[in-house]
């Protein structure tokens, strides 16, 4: 007696649902044991029955002759003919052959590649560690400039400063004081520039000279043995009169300035009376 | 000795050259028509012998197979792939088959009907399967109700296939409609086990059952029958 879950299997076995470990199986079981075959042999008769219930239909008449000529053409294709066997035969060996050689041809290109690769490699790693390195210098020698450029900046500045305060130095300003007591009301002052060999006269209530007569001015240098003329002026009136003067010859240190009253359009060396002097 | 050794020129019979219609329906209808031939009474044993003969590459025999199985297992197939050109294929794929296996049919384990119905059965599942018609196949199962047909509405040329057609019929009224539609959906529509019962949602157990239910009362009535 058959058991259902066995009989179920056969079942599954006739209609090709087994996996083909189990189908294996199955099958042997079937050859050795009779009662197995006859049942097998009986379900698939049953199963195969149901085929009668579908509407018979007229097959295509041409189709066992379509068949026949599709196996004939099918045999003859795969009878070569005996010259042809041999090329037949030789092609799986060329074609073996010339996947050897084509293996060989690429294993050694494949070899040659990888040393080109590895070079390469080594090399952008090399140029790679280069670029770094002068990557590096650049960015110290972009660093020094800046602390160049700074300190270039800090020097121009501290130089103006030092221009500026030796141009204060080369100034001499010097206050003339009266000499005479009709002239305690006037002031002069007098700013030489020693650098610039030249200066400026500011002049206030100082009267006019008079008629026949200019005031004349006078640089003191102690290695000269005349004062040096450094022009006459006109006073118009007692206001505040500014002018700008060069010593008629070089000097080259100044010790005072004199102004005097001098006939009108001066004199080469003091004749008049000094009226105002300063140090 | 090899098929194309064996080849004879008296092969082709006359209604075999027949030119066809131009349109399926047309030729479906010529080919009904057509299958007026005398009766032959189903001979397994008969059949066995062509088998063998096909197996030393008697194209006659091939012929006589042909003309003996061929409109049940095209019919058979029409209704699995519900396409009639994809059911000649099936078919020729089939015939094909038998013609170059014939010498591997074993007859104490299948009767000729069975083994060539088998195969033609494998055809159109593998054809179904890879095209995916199952899921159209199946809903015709649903909705139209039965593959199994009421009635033979052929002209039933054959008289022994009319008679197996009716006897089968007639077993399988006598089975319960789950066993049936189990069945039906096993047979024709090329389900496994599994996918029935997914299909229906129901346990695999009890769709193993209720096939292999159906079956065994199929053959007891069958047996009766006969």
């Amino acid at each position: 007696m058959i058991d259902e879950s066995k009989q179920d299997l056969l079942v599954q076995y006739l209609l090709g649902e087994l996996d083909s470990t189990t189908a294996d199986k199955v099958s042997a079981e079937i050859a050795v044991d009779g009662e197995l075959r006859d049942f097998a042999h009986e379900m698939e008769e049953a199963f195969a029955s149901l085929a009668y219930t579908a509407t018979p239909i007229a097959p295509p008449p041409e189709l066992p002759q379509r068949v026949l000529r599709m196996e004939r053409r099918a045999g003859q294709d795969s009878r070569p003919a005996p010259r042809l066997r041999m090329i037949w035969l030789a092609i799986p060996w060329a074609l073996a052959a010339c996947l050897a050689i084509a293996c060989a041809v690429l294993g050694v290109e494949w070899a040659s590649t990888q040393k080109s690769l590895i070079s390469l490699r080594e090399k952008a790693g090399e140029t790679s560690k280069e670029l770094g390195l002068l990557q590096e210098k650049n960015a110290q020698s972009e660093s020094k400039l800046a602390q160049t450029q700074e300190a270039l900046t800090q020097s121009e500045k501290e130089l103006a400063l030092l221009r500026e305060r030796n141009v204060l130095a080369e100034l001499k300003i010097t206050t003339l004081k009266a000499q005479i007591a009709a002239y305690k009301g006037a002031t002069a002052v007098v700013i030489w520039d020693r650098d610039k060999g030249s200066g400026v006269l500011q002049l206030d209530k100082l009267s006019p000279a008079g008629p026949g007569k200019d005031y004349q001015l006078w640089v003191i240098d102690p290695k000269k043995p005349q004062p040096v003329s450094a022009g006459v002026f006109a006073v118009p009136n007692e206001g505040l009169i500014r002018t700008s003067f060069h010593p008629a010859v070089p000097v080259e240190s100044v010790d005072a300035f004199a102004i005097s009253i001098e006939k009108a359009g001066g004199a080469p060396k003091p004749q008049g009376q000094i009226i105002l002097v300063g140090r | 000795m090899t098929a194309a050794q064996t080849i004879r020129p008296t092969v082709v019979r006359s209604d075999f050259i027949k030119s066809a219609p131009t349109t399926v329906e047309g030729r479906l209808r010529d080919r009904a028509h057509r299958m007026n031939r005398p009766a032959q009474e189903p001979d397994s044993e008969l059949e066995a012998r062509l088998i063998s003969q096909i197996a030393g590459g008697d194209e006659a025999a091939f012929g006589m197979l042909y003309e003996r199985f061929s409109a049940s297992l095209y019919g058979m197939a029409f209704r699995m792939m519900n396409d009639a050109k994809e059911a000649e294929d099936v078919l020729q794929e089939g015939f094909t088959y038998i013609w170059r296996k014939a010498a591997s049919y074993d007859s104490s384990r299948s009767t000729p009907f069975a083994w060539a119905v088998m195969i033609v059965r494998n055809k159109a599942i593998d054809r179904l399967r890879t095209r995916q018609r199952q899921e159209r196949l199946h809903d015709k199962v649903t909705t139209e109700g039965s593959f199994f047909q009421e009635k033979d509405e052929t002209s039933a040329d054959q008289p022994s296939v009319r008679e197996r057609g009716a006897l089968v019929r007639s077993a399988l009224q006598q089975i319960p409609p789950e066993q049936r539609q189990a069945l039906e959906l096993s047979f024709f529509g090329g389900l496994t086990h599994e996918q029935i019962a997914e299909r229906l949602a129901t346990p695999l157990g009890t769709i193993k059952a209720r096939i292999r239910r159906g079956l065994l009362r199929l053959r007891d009535c069958l047996k009766e029958g006969l």
